[in-house]
């Protein structure tokens, strides 16, 4: 099935064709929202219910959905509010607990089996932890993903402005996090 | 060896390096298709060419059927038809005449 966005959106609208639509849908986009997710929550266990999750509100709103942004973005947005959901979930769990949530996912990443990074890429992942979650995000999408600002701006609903000062502060503090560790 | 000045211009940062299970979108779709009540094409045409040849059986089994009692019920006819037409060839008194010889024979031994 190759379909243009307009046709899949056609095929959406009408309930006779929404589930083998939406299930083409699933299939198109599930990596790139996967990484997505998987970068900020770390554990591949995670990444895989916030996917879910973020794959279920999408079918149940799609008469929500009118087209007015790209599909691709409307998906990057629901998975961003339910990546950052379930990370405020985690650290309210977590009050009282010795370790932040950062720490704790750190934890997580050195154990993971689904992670074989180099000392390179896990002190990098560990710099980036050091970020507030906002900056994490836009450094992920523009560092890892090579976004633009423009469907950056779309996805996160902050102005470019404040998108680019977000980016080049987080590598200055990624730049500074290794200066100090050598 | 970590050159900290320009960590995120070596390609090897911007490598991601986390992993999946094997087949994992594979089956993470399939989970979803589920979750949303969608059939396969494929799996539907082959559960309804299934259907067919289970209806055709059926079918074949009962037309069997029908067929063989059918001929029993035609064959039971025709051997009363027979009877019938032989017990319509012989006269009475003929008939009398055998039942008598078989009672002699009988009654000698």
């Amino acid at each position: 099935m190759d379909l243009t966005e307009e046709e899949l959106l056609l095929q959406l609208n009408q309930p006779k064709s929404r589930s083998r639509a939406f299930s083409f849908v699933v299939r198109s986009y599930q990596e790139r929202i996967y990484w997505h997710i998987r970068k900020m929550v770390i554990s591949h266990d995670d990444a895989n219910d916030v996917l879910q999750n973020t794959f279920m509100k999408a079918w149940n709103g799609i008469d929500g959905f009118r087209g007015d942004s790209k599909l691709s973005t409307w998906l990057y947005r629901i998975a961003t509010n339910e990546t950052i959901s379930f990370l405020a979930n985690k650290r309210m769990r977590s009050q009282g607990s010795i370790d932040d949530v950062e720490a704790s996912l750190l934890q997580n990443l050195q154990a993971d089996t689904y992670f074989n990074g180099s000392e390179i890429q896990l002190k990098l992942q560990e710099a980036i932890l050091t970020l507030p979650e906002k900056q994490r995000l836009v450094f992920n999408m523009k560092y890892f993903d090579d976004i633009t600002y423009d469907e950056m701006e779309a996805i996160l609903g902050t102005s470019t402005g404040a998108l680019k000062a977000s980016y080049h502060h987080a590598v200055k503090k990624i730049e500074k996090f290794f200066s100090e560790e050598n | 060896m970590m050159n900290d000045k320009n960590i995120l211009d070596e390609k090897e940062a911007k490598e991601l390096a986390f992993s999946v299970p094997e087949n994992y979108f594979d089956q993470f779709a399939l989970q979803i298709d589920k979750q949303i009540g969608y059939q396969h094409t494929a799996s539907r045409k082959l559960l309804r060419s299934w259907m067919y040849v289970a209806a055709m059986f059926v079918g074949v089994l009962i037309i069997g059927q029908v067929f063989y009692a059918t001929h029993k019920r035609n064959l039971a006819r025709n051997e009363e038809n027979y009877e019938s037409y032989v017990l319509s060839q012989v006269d009475e008194s003929s008939m009398v005449d055998y039942y008598v010889e078989q009672s002699n024979q009988t009654d000698h031994k």
